[in-house]
């Protein structure tokens, strides 16, 4: 059973404690939102645990080897990144968009039958079949965004991190892909995602992090760390936390209150 | 290999035996066969400039495409780095000082190369970023083209001047199999190197934080980077003079031919450079001027329509 | 690394065949040539005098070009004219080939693999060293004696354009943009040996130098010789100030074609600065 986890993890940037010794256990096969208002270090905590960022102290510690460790096209293998930024710089078609996810993989000569089987499931879990060879410059905002998961989909990583992935989702495809990350982790892989809509993680996360400046507030399961004091001190707003006659909790924030 | 690099491969050939054949002296079919003393024009002369000009169009449009798609950027130039600028300067101060017989021109030109990427890789210490190189290119660039502005102004008759500008237009005229020797491996190990970053530009297509979180070692492929353009552009300059815009235009025509993947862009766009010089060295032999234009300048001279084209494509995709 | 490697072997191949380029040293050229090929407009000229009709094979194309040429136009039109690469030249199977010092090394050294002797004449500095090469020119043909004969016309243009008893009239040539022949070149000797001074020095100008025009309104010279008059395409001497000066300064025109050969042309050049001694 894979494990990844992080110990004491502290990393300053620019000046700026953006971490400041973060401890946190992520499990596979279920999905962990990560939470907090803008600057708690969300994203640089998904970067460091992709190895894109070195941390000043603390470590990564992954299937209980430290991260450092680990040769860099093995951790590449075995953690998948989504990042923010959904750059696309060259016209390509969405086909060969979604193979570059199997660069971790790549063997000497070409693509082999494992390379397209997963390339095409992941085109058909997100949706994007239908749009195999049409230039990727061409799709609206929320294909790209799917073809772009389906990216990382592709490498079938044992730990999938998105960074925001649903921000220019419309509703129906918001629910969908929220969709395909439960069930990514159900066919055992380890799913952390930032997001900043509490109602999103409410409906598909299975453990909480909350973050605040660098630090955890609170680690559990949502509905023990989303409570309304919680949520004022981290956030600085009233909310309302409530049950839809079909079971989904929801979350609204009714205003502003201090501290 | 695809059906374009196929064609481009067809179209080499036959531009290659135009080359032989043209020129100002047009030389007959009966004087191959023959014991003909204008034979040596074709083996000496023609052949020669005929696999140099392969080459030197073949690196040039090779280091502009893998420079495109490292900086993903798609009006990016081999010349970027600075190493033009240093290889010129280099040649440039062999006949500055009278030191350019026989292979003292290329040795300062290839000196002048290295000199520029060790002050490139001095600047850019261990980061791999984008940026950070960039500014270091047009760093070396600027201060290499500023010593060799200084060095014409100081040249001690204008006859000087006038050899060392003509030299620095750029051409292919007079070489000899010493300058293809020279050319050859240098360009070859370039190129090598150039060939291998294909996949890795691909995968950069994605921006450098998912590219990184794939496993892109951006160091390693600086290095490569690096190390390729500096050998194929070095040697280039060290043979020809400074010839721009191949390395520019080449990419654009052939990447919608394949696309737009930047590890397919490379094979093509390195016959496709091979083929462009070719046509241009054959044109300048042939027409019918008193004497040779500088292959430098017919580049130059393409180039402006090439970007007038691109513009107006643009502005009519944007309205 | 591999690179590294890759670079060292490239190198020392480069230094291999730079060897190999070396030992193919100078061809010596042929006692008596048959087939003389010029690839310099101011040779040419030389050629003109010196060597037979039969062995001129060819010449510059700038010795066909009205603005260039050292040449009367008929005399020039009369020979095949080349650009100067060497598939030209080699087309015209030469057993010399006679260069200016300016050449492009590709060119000498294609010229070299070829086996083509060649002799590189440079710009002459002074009008004796003009006679020297004119010397060697006739020397490298086979008619020294016509060179001598050239050299005695020259000398004595020489003597008699400089007669002791004129006081020499302080002069400048502007060759345009500001660029002024001084000390140490062919056309201050010219002008030292006509019965004028040439004023660079005054200046304190090199052999080859730009004169602002501040310097030439401050101190100007008593007679302008300019390449470009009486057209006055010139920008600079066009420029307002001079104007203001006109009364001071004579302006004559001077052609460009005599400012740098030397050879035949000094005699054609002597005579044009000794007329307009006499006019001043």
């Amino acid at each position: 059973m894979s494990s990844l986890a992080v110990n004491a993890l502290t990393l300053t940037l620019g000046g700026r404690r953006v971490l400041g010794g973060i401890d946190a256990a992520f499990q596979p096969g279920r999905v962990t939102a990560v939470l907090g208002p803008n600057g708690a270090g969300k994203s640089t905590l998904l970067a460091c645990l992709a190895g894109l960022r070195t941390p000043d102290s603390g470590e990564v510690v992954l299937d209980g080897q430290r991260r450092a460790a680990i040769p860099r096209r093995d951790l590449a293998r075995r953690i998948g990144l989504l990042p923010q930024t959904a750059d696309v710089h060259w016209d390509v078609d969405v086909e060969t968009l979604v193979a570059l996810g199997r660069y971790p993989h790549r063997g000497r000569w070409g693509e082999s039958p494992a390379d397209r089987a997963a390339i095409a499931s992941a085109m058909a879990a997100t949706d994007v079949s239908q749009f195999a060879a049409r230039p990727v410059t061409s799709l609206s905002g929320g294909e790209r965004a799917r073809v772009l998961l389906a990216r990382v989909l592709a490498g079938a990583p044992e730990w999938l991190l998105a960074d925001e992935p649903l921000a220019n989702l419309d509703p129906a495809h918001q629910l969908d892909a929220l969709d395909l990350l439960r069930a990514v982790a159900t066919a055992g892989a380890g799913v952390i995602v930032v997001l900043h809509d509490l109602n999103q993680a409410l409906r598909v996360a299975d453990a909480v992090l909350l973050l605040r400046a660098g630090q955890v507030v609170a680690a559990g399961p949502p509905d023990e760390v989303l409570t309304p004091q919680r949520i004022a001190e981290t956030y600085g707003v009233a909310a309302h936390i409530g049950t839809t006659p079909g079971g989904q909790r929801y979350l609204i924030a009714t205003h502003r209150e201090p501290r | 290999m695809s059906r374009l690099s196929l064609g481009l491969l067809a179209a080499i050939v036959l531009a290659a035996s135009a080359s032989l054949l043209a020129g100002k002296v047009w030389v007959p079919f009966e004087a191959f066969v023959s014991d003909d003393p204008r034979w040596q024009i074709i083996a000496e002369l023609r052949l020669p400039r005929t696999l140099l000009a392969l080459l030197v169009g073949g690196g040039l449009g090779l280091s502009g495409a893998v420079m495109q798609g490292y900086l993903r950027n798609p009006l990016a130039d081999p010349g970027l780095f600075g190493v033009s600028a240093g290889a010129a300067l280099g040649a440039v101060l062999s006949l500055f000082f009278g030191f350019a017989s026989g292979w003292l021109l290329p040795a300062f030109a290839l000196a002048g190369a290295a000199a520029a990427m060790a002050i490139l890789a001095l600047l850019v210490g261990r980061s791999g970023s984008i940026i950070v190189f960039t500014l270091a290119g047009v760093i070396v660039s600027s201060v290499a083209g500023s010593m060799t502005a200084l060095a014409i102004s100081l040249a001690p008759t204008p006859f000087a001047t006038t050899q060392i500008v003509t030299w620095l237009m750029g051409a292919l005229t007079d070489r000899s199999w010493d300058d293809v020797w020279l050319a050859l491996p240098l360009i070859a190990a370039g190129s090598a190197l150039l060939a291998l970053t294909g996949r890795t530009l691909d995968a950069l297509t994605l921006g450098e934080s998912a590219a990184r979180s794939m496993g892109v070692d951006p160091l390693r492929l600086q290095l490569l980077v690096v190390a390729g353009v500096a050998l194929c552009v070095g040697a280039s300059v060290a043979a020809a003079g400074v010839i721009g815009f191949v390395g520019l235009i080449v990419p654009h025509l052939v990447r919608p031919f394949v696309g737009h993947r930047p590890s397919a862009v490379l094979l093509p766009s390195a016959l496709a450079g091979a083929l462009l010089l070719l046509v241009a060295d054959v044109a300048v032999r042939a027409l019918p001027s008193v004497s040779e234009l500088r292959l430098g300048i017919a580049m130059s001279m393409i180039g402006g329509p090439f970007f007038l084209v691109l513009l107006l494509r643009m502005r009519r995709n944007l309205a | 690394m591999r690179w590294r490697k890759s670079l060292a072997a490239a190198l020392a191949l480069t230094a291999i065949s730079g060897c190999t380029a070396a030992a193919d040293d100078a061809v010596p050229p042929p006692a008596r040539p048959l087939r003389v090929v010029s690839i310099n407009p101011c040779v040419d000229a030389v050629m003109m005098q010196v060597a037979d009709r039969a062995q001129i094979a060819g010449i510059s194309h700038y010795s066909q070009d009205p603005r260039a040429t050292s040449l009367p136009l008929a005399l020039a039109r009369q020979f095949p004219a080349t650009s100067g690469t060497v598939e030209e030249v080699v087309m015209l199977a030469p057993d010399l080939v006679i260069a200016g010092g300016h050449v492009a090394p590709a060119t000498i050294a294609a010229l070299a693999r070829l086996k083509i002797p060649l002799i590189q004449i440079g710009v002459p500095a002074t009008i004796a060293e003009s006679q020297a090469q004119i010397a060697t020119i006739a020397k490298a043909v086979g008619h020294a004696n016509r060179g001598a004969a050239l050299n005695n016309r020259i000398s004595k243009a020489v003597r008699s354009a400089s007669r002791p008893a004129i006081y020499p009239i302080p002069a400048l040539i502007w060759q345009g943009g500001g660029l002024v022949p001084g000390d140490g070149t062919l056309a201050g000797e010219l002008l030292a040996v006509s019965g004028y001074r040439n004023m660079s020095a005054d200046y304190g100008l090199k052999s080859w130098d730009v004169l602002p025009l501040e310097h030439l309104v401050a101190r100007p010279p008593r007679l302008l010789l300019s390449i470009s008059a009486p057209a006055q395409t010139d920008r600079m001497l066009s420029h307002p100030v001079l104007s203001s000066l006109g009364a001071h300064i004579t302006v004559r025109p001077f052609p460009e074609r005599l400012l740098h050969c030397g050879g035949p042309t000094i005699i054609a050049a002597l005579g044009h600065l000794s007329a307009i001694r006499r006019t001043l």
